[in-house]
């Protein structure tokens, strides 16, 4: 063997090899110049949304047969360390959602191109949610075209309350009020029932009770708007909820994923309230057969003032990498799903997603299911007193808060001490 | 060279040296042309990227801007500063130091009786070997969060004996024991090793025994298990290693948090937490180097304890 392969036969092999490798990246370049293959990277927060926006996906295709749309969508959590990955690669998606949060990380960092360029034509905003634009807008510039308009809410179980014989709280409430209701539920219908799940390492609720206080999570320019016995407030506040029995145990709570309805409470019939975004109200209706409502967060405390804290924004906004050679074709896509008649209709029609456009909300409200319908006129109610927008956080944000309340739940923090080893953890991240 | 010619087992044949070697020089040119592959890809895929990530272990890199030097930074913040990575070595060296002998000692049972002349070996050697096949993956970890949740199988079970059971994957107390389990549960590769193992010892020794009047205990401790001990290091090595490096049952039952309460917050899971979730790079490769140390370390360690416990067949006393 070793004469019949002689050194410059292999010589010749390997500069054949080599050859054929490279016409074979030739050929199909060649034959490609109108085409393009584009990578959505995404999140969806349930099947429905993920359906619905593959289906508006195909439709593009089919009128556009040069183009191949390349789906690549998973929950929150997943995405964004998937993200994080591709981009630091230099192979992120050509196009992807982005939450504010995120959104700011990108656009420092230039991974995502600014579309001021495109706005009004081809894309025009003018009628969409204030909210959805600034969470949209980083530094003055916009870097997403918000897909969706949500707001923050309380899912909740109707049929429970019948069960329980307990009245729907009203509209405007407290948070001392919100507490008592929860002690009541589980003492009507437990044991293993709760009235309420923990929302104590959520982000937005806490961000409202801050703002009930005057106070805020973020403020404008990055920085903490709250001092620490603040948030020990906070912490404190769902401790006692946990000692009267309004909410689940730490371990039982533990089982719930912030971002999978199908892990909640609410969903396996043990918790009558949910505190989350109404994004995921389609995502929870649809695994839970008892008839769910939204209803407003409290605004306030006993003995203070009562005003509108609830902002509405983009949970899911569409971004464009700053390396895609596709550009103008991702920003033609963007406009079919958001401007085309056709592409509407696929895109938020039972998908739990309502647009940020007000013709959008107002044909869905229209057209939709009943689902549709709750979710745009609890919308329509925010819009009518706006609160001051969302403040972008910081990324890894989400899990800070859950530890510190865990640790409160588990007996190894005090609510002071938690909200310290937050403030410890956040605060090299401003 | 010089250490391959003082080597016997690879010196050339008498007589032959001179016009061997000349043959050999030009087949090694062409073994090296064919060996070029896989060294280039060492060097590119493997060794490239394990330099670079110690370069990086001495930057501040945030995956997306050029890294910045920031000598031993990173270093001095993981052992002086940062809290929650002691939380992450208590967990991690607890859940060694629990499922690496449990699962060994486990495996060598189970070998045990299947080594018994069952009939049908083949198929018992594969079913319990299935665990381990699917053990590291996705479904299993969802499964056993199926079963151990507060409203799982095992509690349904507790439940109709009056037990209300904790729930056991998301209580600081006994998650970290849930996931010990799942992977004593996974014990089918050391079972396959141990069981080849048990077969190459002589029966004659065990005859020779019983002749001596040994039971079966008498026999086990006096001739399975020194004869054994070369595959029990060998079993608890490979063990040790994965066990540091475990992951996926975290990621899987915890939901990516290590939690509850830091209670599963495996090394891995805290270095990837760091490196994808907190786009710090040049920390995450600071663990991983110190994660390297340490394996490298009780590995070392145990090569160093092997001359006091365990047995070749061939060796003289």
């Amino acid at each position: 063997m070793a004469k019949a392969i002689s050194r410059r036969g292999l010589g010749r092999a390997a500069v054949l090899l080599a050859g054929g490798a490279m016409m074979s990246r030739w050929i199909p370049s060649a034959s490609a110049q109108d085409q393009a293959r584009i990578r959505f990277g995404g999140f969806v927060e349930s099947q429905e949304q993920l359906k619905q926006t593959i289906a508006v996906l195909e439709a593009y295709m089919a009128q556009n047969p040069g183009v191949e749309i390349v789906p690549e969508f998973t929950s929150f959590s997943a995405f964004t360390d998937k993200l994080a990955t591709e981009a630091a690669g230099g192979n992120a998606p050509d196009m992807f959602s982005v939450n504010v949060d995120l959104l700011a990380e990108y656009a420092q960092r230039g991974v995502v191109t600014s579309l001021d360029e495109y706005v009004p034509d081809p894309i025009n905003l003018a009628d969409y949610a204030d909210g959805g634009i600034k969470a949209s807008t980083f530094d003055g510039q916009l870097y997403a075209i918000p897909n969706d308009a949500i707001a923050p809410a309380i899912i909740t179980n109707l049929a429970s309350f019948q069960e329980a014989g307990i009245e729907l709280p009203p509209p405007m409430f407290t948070w001392e009020a919100l507490a008592d209701v929860a002690v009541q539920l589980t003492e009507a219908l437990g044991p293993r029932f709760w009235g309420l799940e923990d929302a104590g390492g959520n982000y937005i609720p806490c961000d409202i009770f801050l703002r009930s206080m005057g106070k805020s999570m973020f403020t404008p320019d990055h920085q903490f708007g709250f001092e620490p016995e603040d948030l020990a407030r906070w912490y404190a506040y769902w401790q006692d909820l946990r000692d009267r029995g309004g909410v689940p145990p730490g371990d039982v709570q533990a089982l719930a994923s912030s971002d999978d309805p199908s892990t909640s409470g609410l969903v396996n019939g043990r918790a009558a309230m949910n505190i989350t975004l109404t994004d995921s109200f389609a995502g929870f209706q649809a695994l839970v057969s008892d008839e769910l409502v939204l209803h407003l967060l409290p605004n306030g405390f006993e003995g203070g003032d009562m005003k509108q804290h609830h902002y509405s924004y983009a949970g899911n906004s569409t971004a464009v990498w700053s390396q895609s050679p596709h550009k103008d074709r991702i920003i033609d896509i963007i406009r079919f799903m958001h401007f085309d008649p056709k592409g509407i209709e696929l895109y938020y029609r039972q998908s739990g997603m309502v647009p940020a456009s007000s013709a959008g909300r107002e044909a869905l409200a229209k057209e939709g299911s009943e689902a549709d319908r709750k979710i745009v006129d609890y919308l329509e109610v925010l819009q009518k007193d706006p609160a001051p927008p969302r403040y972008p956080g910081v990324t890894g944000m989400s899990g800070m808060l859950r530890r510190a309340n865990e640790g409160v739940a588990f007996g190894q923090l005090t609510p002071m001490q938690a909200a310290e080893q937050f403030i410890s953890e956040a605060k090299p991240r401003l | 060279m010089a250490s391959v010619k003082a080597n016997p087992v690879f010196a050339p044949p008498l007589g032959r040296g001179r016009k061997r070697s000349g043959v050999s020089t030009r087949q090694n040119g062409v073994a090296f042309l064919f060996l070029a592959p896989w060294v280039c890809g060492i060097l590119v895929l493997t060794l490239g990227p394990i330099l670079a990530s110690l370069y990086l272990s001495l930057t501040n890199y945030d995956l997306f801007t050029a890294p910045v030097w920031a000598g031993l930074a990173n270093y001095q913040r993981l052992f002086f500063e940062d809290a929650r990575y002691y939380q992450a070595l208590k967990v991690t060296f607890t859940y060694v130091a629990l499922s690496v002998p449990l699962k060994l000692a486990f495996a060598l049972g189970v070998a045990l009786v299947l080594n018994r002349g069952l009939s049908g070996l083949g198929f018992y050697r594969s079913v319990y070997y299935l665990p381990s096949l699917l053990g590291g993956s996705v479904a299993i970890a969802i499964m056993w969060r199926q079963l151990f949740a507060y409203d799982g199988i095992v509690n349904e079970f507790l439940l109709q004996f009056g037990i209300d059971g904790p729930s056991w994957i998301s209580n600081p107390v006994y998650a970290l024991y849930t996931l010990v389990t799942l992977s004593i549960w996974q014990f089918g590769s050391p079972m396959v090793i141990f069981l080849a193992g048990l077969k190459q010892i002589p029966q004659e020794l065990y005859d020779a025994a019983a002749v001596d009047g040994a039971g079966p205990w008498r026999k086990f401790l006096n001739v399975t298990l020194p004869l054994l001990t070369p595959i029990i290091f060998f079993n608890f090595v490979m063990q040790l290693i994965n066990s540091f490096q475990a992951f996926t049952p975290s990621f899987i039952i915890s939901n990516g948090t290590g939690g509850p309460a830091d209670s599963t917050l495996f090394y891995t899971l805290y270095l990837y937490e760091q490196g994808f979730t907190n786009f710090q790079m040049g920390y995450a490769s600071a663990m991983a180097w110190v994660l390297v140390a340490i394996i490298g370390t009780t590995t070392g360690l145990a090569f160093m304890s092997a001359r006091y416990w365990v047995h070749y067949g061939d060796e003289s006393r």
